[in-house]
């Protein structure tokens, strides 16, 4: 990389040798029209809208492909350049049709600016134009292929950062089209960047379609709090609702992407089931009350209980003002049951595994472990990094009871089951001790070790650079903590970093505030331990809890009164509880996002709470208020977030041993689809209907189906059975967008 | 003296009666110019902005397509539009209000539209009996629509050469 100079329209720039001219422009300011161009994609230079001049070039150069060399004199805006972009500009528009006024892209169009900046009033064609017809591409993006310019930007997103080949260019000439290449529409789980990156109306949104015009909305910045990375978006607003989220750049967050999720959750804040009214029950019967006597109500319900008595359960996706609130009254009331872990079948006192590898590391490994991880479906940005070492060269293992279809290549796969994953897990690490003649612990002493896990071993200890990922299925073993314990191990080992995906949302929020029980008891104990009162932050126990039959009779007794703060309107909830608050949904609220960079990333809120519903934050200061507590005087949220960031985690922990428990001959993974993981993506309908939202199977070995007598269309615990051999002997793996059942 | 005297014979010989009886009689000869409003009207001109229309096509469909570019270029904010997805796939609006008490006339509404749908007819004598009565919806402009589509079509062909 040698500094050099070049000139841009007579302005002195620097560069480096080999950066292409539009880079340097770009960086400097200096406006190059372009169409097929991209920062963070390939370089097509099909277009030729970025033509400039170069001098000593008898013809004008596209921008985006002229590498820059010392002492080059570049003209973006003399008569050579503005007649080749002038003739470019008439040559894109000769297909493209006149339909702007319909057209969703209109007013943020690439297209449209361009052509009024350096296009030709009028044209010279007046022939017929070719018009396409448009193949569904699936719920979420819409299209009108007719306007496609063909930048083929979309053909290199899907291939270079989605991972997965979906979108090409068929034919020639004329007959060029733009095509997904299967009839079964666009699969990835970031296919909404495609609507990003197309610079026409040809993808655009489709819950979006004909709403409202780009010019009427007005952009907040955000923050999505459906995933560990908090991707920064800004929410498009009109007449106080969310109509649109559209990436925010971001480099060292997530660039200038976002998932799915991110992207098209926003729909279910619209949704008729929102909780929109404060509800008390009497008699068994629910009526709607002001927020005066339903805070009263809970007030009083709250101050019947002991304190050993109280307990508070929060959704891992609430504000870290929220969780700091509610753990601050819990305290305050002198209780210590609070937990977020409700999807874990064995919360534990033990301490979660640690992360130490940043967003940006991830892309400079040359090895990564995944256990017990979808990690495409569960957390799409980090495996994008992931992926995106791939490309460089790095090499991806996997401990998993399934073979799941990553958009990388997997180097080595183990399938196991959870009871066996301890197991696997131990092998690898007695390999790593042993290849580090370091002495082994009893646990490892009577370990047997087969081939795949030597592999896995030695790819990890060649590897300068790993990392071991721990993912979300972990959450289903019980044995949990030994998985992650081995995981520490192996990292120690080998050398490498971690990465803790299993807890995902604003966890690290929720660790940062302790709202985990310090001697109290956890989310498990608390639905055997016959506790009198319950605040339920935004929790839907049918899809959240482990077992959530067992939760909501827990919660239905008639001595233990529920106060639910709800954003959503739920049968299980209304059955069992005695007070329903409603609470601001996500982009209703401000709040806090803690990352797994330990980034906290503060948001304001992007639209008014739905209906009578508030703030959450503001319900738990004011219901602490009531409860006459001490140290609640926060007028607005940064203020709350203030004293909680400058908290330090402070629970006591407990060491895992690792011991052979007691395991099922059959074990079950549950996994959601990404678009069941919270509570506002349930209610979206259109990430419904897509096809990672719409799967619902659990998927089967032929022995292990001889075992549970299943057979293909059966149902397991509610979910139809599939039997094939991509799952690990001796386990169910359950992917699915419904609610658990036992 | 001689003064007063010009002014007696001047007051007494009803010299300003009779200047003012001359000019009475000389209308009585020539043409009027009062209009008898509403038996009579003026003539307007086919650009005259008057009382708004949205049309249809001659096969009966709504013109509008919901660009909404009426209601940006509206400078008194009169127009609301809410649009959707309609049944056979095409952009419609589902509201299509204009206020007549903040619309100011301007025919701005009119030059942004790109398909000819909301126009402006020569309708000048309206009235409202109740507040509300200032906001026309979009069923209200397209039966003024139906209603002038013939004089507003004569209208459009007239001006057609000057634009």
């Amino acid at each position: 990389m040698v500094d050099i100079e070049i000139e841009i329209d007579g302005n002195l720039v620097h560069g480096h040798s080999g950066e292409s001219i539009i880079s340097i422009a770009d960086r400097e300011g200096i406006d190059i029209p372009r169409f097929c161009y991209h920062k963070k994609l390939s370089v097509a230079a099909n277009c030729r809208m970025c033509l400039v001049d170069v001098e000593g070039n008898p013809k004008p150069q596209p921008a985006c492909s002229t590498p820059a060399s010392a002492g080059m004199r570049v003209h973006t805006n003399n008569e050579k350049a503005k007649a080749s972009q002038k003739a470019v500009m008439e040559f894109l528009l000769i297909n493209h049709p006149l339909d702007c006024p319909i057209c969703d892209q209109g007013g943020e169009c690439e297209l449209q600016d361009v052509a009024m900046e350096y296009g030709s009033d009028v044209s010279k064609f007046n022939e017929g134009k070719r018009i396409v017809a448009d193949k569904g591409i699936g719920a979420l993006i819409q299209t009108d292929m007719t306007r496609c310019i063909h930048c083929t930007r979309c053909v290199r997103f899907g291939a270079e950062v989605a991972g997965i080949v979906e979108m090409g260019a068929t034919g020639r000439g004329e007959e060029l089209k733009i095509e997904p290449f299967l009839s079964e529409g666009i699969q990835s789980e970031l296919s909404g960047n495609m609507i990003d990156v197309c610079p026409v109306g040809a993808l655009t949104s489709k819950p979006f379609r004909y709403e409202v015009r780009s010019w009427q909305m007005s952009s907040v910045e955000s923050v999505a709090r459906h995933d560990l990375v908090g991707s920064n978006v800004f929410t498009q607003t009109h007449k106080g609702k969310v109509k649109r989220v559209v990436a925010r750049d971001n480099e060292s967050v997530n660039e200038t992407w976002i998932s799915d999720r991110d992207r098209f959750s926003y729909e279910g804040l619209a949704n008729d089931n929102r909780a929109l009214t404060p509800k008390i029950k009497v008699k068994g019967e629910w009526q709607e009350a002001s927020w005066e006597v339903a805070l009263e109500v809970a007030t009083s319900g709250i101050k019947n209980a002991t304190e050993a008595s109280f307990g508070a359960l929060a959704s891992k996706n609430a504000t870290l003002e929220e969780l700091y609130l509610l753990q601050k009254l819990t305290r305050g009331l002198g209780s210590e049951n609070l937990d977020t872990r409700l999807d874990v079948a064995n919360p534990s006192s033990a301490s979660a595994l640690e992360t130490n590898v940043s967003l940006a590391e991830l892309e400079a490994i040359d090895h990564a472990l995944i256990v017990n991880s979808y990690l495409r479906l569960e957390q799409p940005m980090i495996n994008h990094r992931i992926r995106k070492a791939t490309l460089q060269g790095a090499k991806v293992s996997t401990v998993n009871a399934k073979a799941f279809d990553f958009n990388y290549r997997i180097a080595n796969s183990v399938l196991s089951a959870p009871q066996n994953t301890v197991a696997t897990l131990s092998g690898v690490l007695k390999v790593l001790l042993e290849a580090n003649s370091q002495a082994l612990p009893d646990y490892l002493k009577g370990v047997k070790v087969d081939q795949a896990q030597i592999d896995i071993a030695n790819v990890l200890s060649a590897a300068e650079n790993a990392v071991v990922v721990l993912g979300e299925q972990v959450n289903s073993n019980p044995c949990a903590d030994q998985v992650a314990k081995l995981v520490t191990q192996i990292a120690k080992a080998s050398n490498s970093k971690t990465l803790n995906a299993s807890a995902t949302g604003n966890t690290l929020a929720a660790e940062k505030v302790s709202f985990k029980p310090n001697g109290g008891l956890n989310a498990g104990q608390m639905f055997t331990a016959n506790l009198n009162a319950f605040v339920l932050l935004d929790v839907y126990p049918t899809f959240d809890c482990v077992d959530s039959v067992a939760a909501i009779e827990n919660l239905s007794r008639d001595d233990a009164f529920v106060v639910a703060l709800n954003s959503f309107e739920d049968e299980a909830v209304l059955s069992f509880a005695d007070v329903i608050l409603p609470v601001a949904s996500f982009y209703e609220t401000s709040g806090t996002h803690i990352n797994i960079d330990n980034v906290a990333q503060s948001y304001g809120a992007s639209v008014k709470a739905a209906g009578d519903s508030k703030p959450g934050w503001k319900v738990l200061k004011v219901l602490a208020d009531l409860l006459e507590l001490p140290g609640f005087d926060y007028t607005d949220s940064p203020q709350v977030a203030d004293d909680a960031l400058s908290l330090s985690p402070n629970v006591a922990t407990s060491e895992v041993d690792i011991i052979a428990m007691e395991v099922p001959n059959v074990a079950t993974v549950w996994q959601y689809t990404p678009y069941a993981s919270d509570v506002l993506t349930r209610h979206a309908q259109s990430l419904q209907q897509t096809q990672i939202g719409q799967v619902s199977e659990a998927t089967v070995s032929e022995a292990t189906a001889k075992i549970l007598e299943l057979s293909q269309g059966d149902l397991y615990k509610g979910v139809p059975v599939n039997i094939n051999e991509t799952v690990a002997e001796g386990c169910v793996f359950v992917h699915t967008n419904q609610a658990r059942q036992r | 003296m001689f003064k007063k005297a010009k002014k007696l014979v001047k007051d007494f010989g009803l010299s300003e009666i009779r200047a003012g009886m001359k000019i009475t009689a000389k209308q009585l000869v020539t043409d009027k110019i009062t209009v008898q409003f509403p038996e009579e009207r003026t003539p307007i001109s086919p650009r005259f902005r008057g009382l708004h229309a949205l049309r249809r096509y001659p096969n009966g469909e709504e013109r509008c397509i919901a660009c909404k570019l009426c209601e940006a270029v509206c400078p008194a904010n009169a127009i609301t539009i809410e649009s959707e997805v309609s049944d056979d796939g095409t952009r419609r609006t589902t509201q299509y209000d204009i206020d007549l008490f903040k619309c100011i006339f301007c025919g701005f509404c009119e030059e942004a539209c790109p398909v000819d749908a909301i126009v402006e007819t020569h309708i000048f004598d309206y009235a409202f009996e109740s507040r509300e009565g200032s906001i026309i919806d979009k069923e209200g402009l397209l039966a003024i629509g139906d209603e002038n589509e013939k004089a507003i079509n004569k209208a459009r062909l007239e001006d057609s050469k000057y634009r």
